[in-house]
């Protein structure tokens, strides 16, 4: 079976919803890490500012980052091999890689846990 | 009216003060500590004070571990600082990686951790330890916070999301808890904080305001808030009421009246609170037993000091700040500072400066339309002078409806309400009214903009980190609209652009607005100007108390004037408001 990181840039607001601009292929990447990982198939993301010892430890990602700073984020391997630099998967790379159909790969996050104010 | 609030008012074990910044809390909280530990209970102060001027107030080095305090028997009192708790946090992350990424990947991760949001969950953090350890519950009978949670992160702390671990797979790319990993860990603590601070036999919030309206509608929006997440036991403290005038002195009537007036429009919701007030006192609370004082009611206190004639500093006014804009040319001026600061009468009041000087001007503001318009009485306009408002909410609103259009096919209920919660992070109004302003500048030619607030530097340096994100990434659909672009570059020119912080001479005015440029500077821009706005100092009055308060002024004038403004200037507490076209002229004079 493949294995596929993603390197994720530092994303507080820079690019999410509290950010200048939006990015709606962050959601669609977020999914579908998320029904793959569900799948059970071998797919990490990590993230600059919580994972920095990823980064920092994998010979390609820190060459990269040494040479090209943080703009060549995301990085993406395949079995250790730098495939994609700069951006994101699309859904069929994904399908590709772990021989699923790319519509599959679609499904809302279900989430948990909660506190409940008025309960306690 | 207001009966004068009293120690023996506080009823449960943890006290929080919440309100405006300036408006006295930590000395509320001070004077509050030293009369319950007077009165024999076992009193813990908790003071987020990061001037740590409390050090002077209580004579003792002060750090998070709780000490006693020597001149007040059964007082324990501990300083946090937020800021330096989020830095610190921010360094153990980061300093590993210093000497092994480039600088440029290590300055993105510093970002990430610099948010307002960052430091207002440290804080929360620090705030849970105390609330939830039984240890140090069961040593005081009173434990009293000069700050309170905001509602926006007990909020997040409440949603689903926060606690799954989900956050780590970044969702929607971006969290206000996100800088806080590791936060799973916390559940069980952080949810019985939150219980306690809702439990009316444990917890009161006092809600600290001056006679002003301004810090009186912060109040209003803060106790609605904090109801809604749970808070309920609350009171409302009116602090810094003059209590008579003397009749003689026109400064001293005008600042009594415009204090009652203000106390006219308390919202309704608010006065179901139960209100009191302190009095307006000439001394510095600054040590214990003027702190016993307050709640003795005295207003004046017998001083050695003889009062120095009013020696001047030498600043220049209003007028030699517009001269210079407009002789070097400026195209853009920002007036910066924190709410109820005057930063949109100054702003005014520079515009019509610059339009009697011959120039073309645009006056935008983000005060809600209807004071724009009460402050220039339309019909009065000069032909040289337009005007327009952005209103920070109706932005706040399109630029949300955008996101939750555009990112929510992807998410489930609990997702969506998640997002819809990080929207509601301070970053989100700064950056939607930036887009809002930017329109306005690049609408604008061959005339000079003032606007009456400026962008942040952590706005600006996710702006600048995104343009060159999606020059990157070709992929990347989220962009950063055409005129905020062209508006950064602008931004930074200290030949075309100005800003000025507007501030008000007293010890946390100063701090902010010492925030506000430090954050500033970070993002490469300097402010050229400060301006002391409201200063009893550069009035004439004779009214005992009013001059004890001018006198205090002086040290912060002297620090502003010192140690942080390049070139200042002041204004003089006016005793009429200067409402029109004409009557802004008076600020030239």
């Amino acid at each position: 079976m493949n294995k596929v990181e993603i390197f994720d840039p530092a994303m507080c607001c820079s690019t999410g919803v509290c950010g200048p601009s939006v990015d709606p292929e962050l959601t669609r990447v977020a999914s579908a890490v998320y029904s793959l990982e569900k799948k059970g198939f071998n797919i990490t993301r990590y993230q600059l500012t919580n994972d920095p010892d990823k980064f920092a430890k994998n010979k390609e990602i820190h060459r990269i980052l040494m040479e090209k700073g943080p703009d060549a984020l995301p990085v993406v391997l395949v079995n250790d091999q730098v495939v994609k630099v700069g951006s994101y998967p699309a859904n069929e790379e994904f399908a590709e890689w772990f021989e699923v159909k790319a519509e599959e790969l679609n499904e809302k996050p279900k989430s948990g846990l909660s506190i409940n104010l008025n309960q306690l | 009216m207001y009966p004068s609030f009293s120690p023996n008012h506080v009823q449960t074990q943890f006290l929080f003060l919440t309100g405006k910044g300036g408006v006295g809390k930590t000395s509320t909280a001070c004077a509050t500590a030293v009369a319950l530990a007077d009165s024999g209970k076992k009193v813990l102060l908790i003071s987020t004070d990061p001037a740590s001027n409390l050090q002077d107030v209580f004579g003792i080095e002060l750090t998070s571990i709780p000490r006693a305090v020597p001149t007040v028997a059964n007082l324990y009192v501990s300083n946090i600082d937020p800021e330096a708790s989020a830095k610190a946090y921010r360094e153990s992350v980061i300093g590993p990686y210093r000497d092994i990424f480039p600088e440029v990947v290590v300055a993105t991760m510093e970002e990430q951790l610099s948010g307002a949001c960052t430091v207002e969950i440290a804080a929360f953090d620090e705030f849970t330890g105390f609330l939830t350890n039984r240890e140090i519950g069961n040593l005081y009978d009173h434990i009293i916070f000069d700050t309170a949670p905001t509602g926006h992160t007990l909020r997040l702390l409440q949603l689903p999301m926060a606690w799954n671990g989900f956050l780590e797979e970044s969702t929607h790319g971006a969290s206000c808890l996100g800088p806080l990993s590791g936060l799973v860990d916390k559940k069980e603590l952080y949810s019985s904080a939150v219980a306690a601070l809702s439990d009316l036999t444990k917890t009161t919030l006092i809600l600290v305001t001056r006679p002003d309206v301004s810090a009186i509608l912060e109040a209003d929006r803060a106790s609605k808030e904090l109801k809604e997440i749970g808070i309920k036991n609350q009171m409302l403290i009116i602090n810094g009421l003059l209590q008579h005038y003397n009749e003689e002195d026109e400064v001293s009537s005008a600042f009594y009246h415009r204090q009652r007036d203000a106390l006219k429009q308390i919202p309704e919701t608010l006065k179901e609170t139960t209100m009191y007030s302190l009095p307006y006192v000439s001394y510095s609370l600054t040590g214990v037993e003027n702190l016993r004082n307050l709640f003795k009611l005295y207003d004046e206190v017998p001083t050695t000091d003889v009062y120095m004639e009013n020696q001047s500093m030498n600043l220049p006014g209003l007028k030699e700040v517009i001269n210079d804009f407009s002789g070097n040319q400026t195209k853009l001026i920002f007036t910066m500072g924190k709410g109820g600061v005057g930063k949109t009468t100054v702003a005014s009041a520079i515009a019509v400066g610059l339009v009697e000087k011959g120039h073309r001007v645009h006056l935008t503001t983000t005060d809600p339309a209807a004071h724009l318009d009460y402050q220039f009485q339309s019909d009065h306009l000069n032909q040289n002078l337009t005007i327009s408002s952005i209103n920070p909410k109706v932005e706040v609103e399109k630029y949300k409806a955008e996101v939750l259009a555009k990112s929510s096919e992807n998410l489930d209920e609990a997702g969506f309400a998640y997002l819809k919660e990080d929207l509601e992070s301070p970053c989100t109004e700064e950056i939607a009214v930036f887009q809002a302003f930017a329109e306005v500048v690049a609408k604008s030619e061959n005339e000079i903009v003032v606007i009456d607030t400026a962008p942040t530097g952590h706005t600006l340096l996710l702006l600048d980190a995104s343009e060159s994100y999606s020059k990157e990434i070709e992929r990347s659909t989220g962009n950063v609209p055409e005129s905020a672009k062209k508006l950064l570059p602008q931004i930074r020119n200290p030949k075309e652009t100005a800003v000025a912080i507007v501030t008000l001479a007293e010890a946390t005015p100063v701090l902010e607005a010492s925030r506000l440029q430090d954050d500033l500077r970070r993002a490469s821009i300097n402010p050229q100007w400060w301006v002391i706005n409201q200063s009893l100092s550069a009035t004439n009055t004779n009214d005992h108390i009013l001059k004890g308060k001018a006198m205090a002024e002086k040290e912060w004038i002297q620090e502003v004037k010192d140690n942080k403004a390049e070139k200042c200037a002041i204004i003089p507490w006016l005793y009429e408001e200067k409402v029109g076209y004409d009557k802004l002229k008076d600020y030239i004079k």
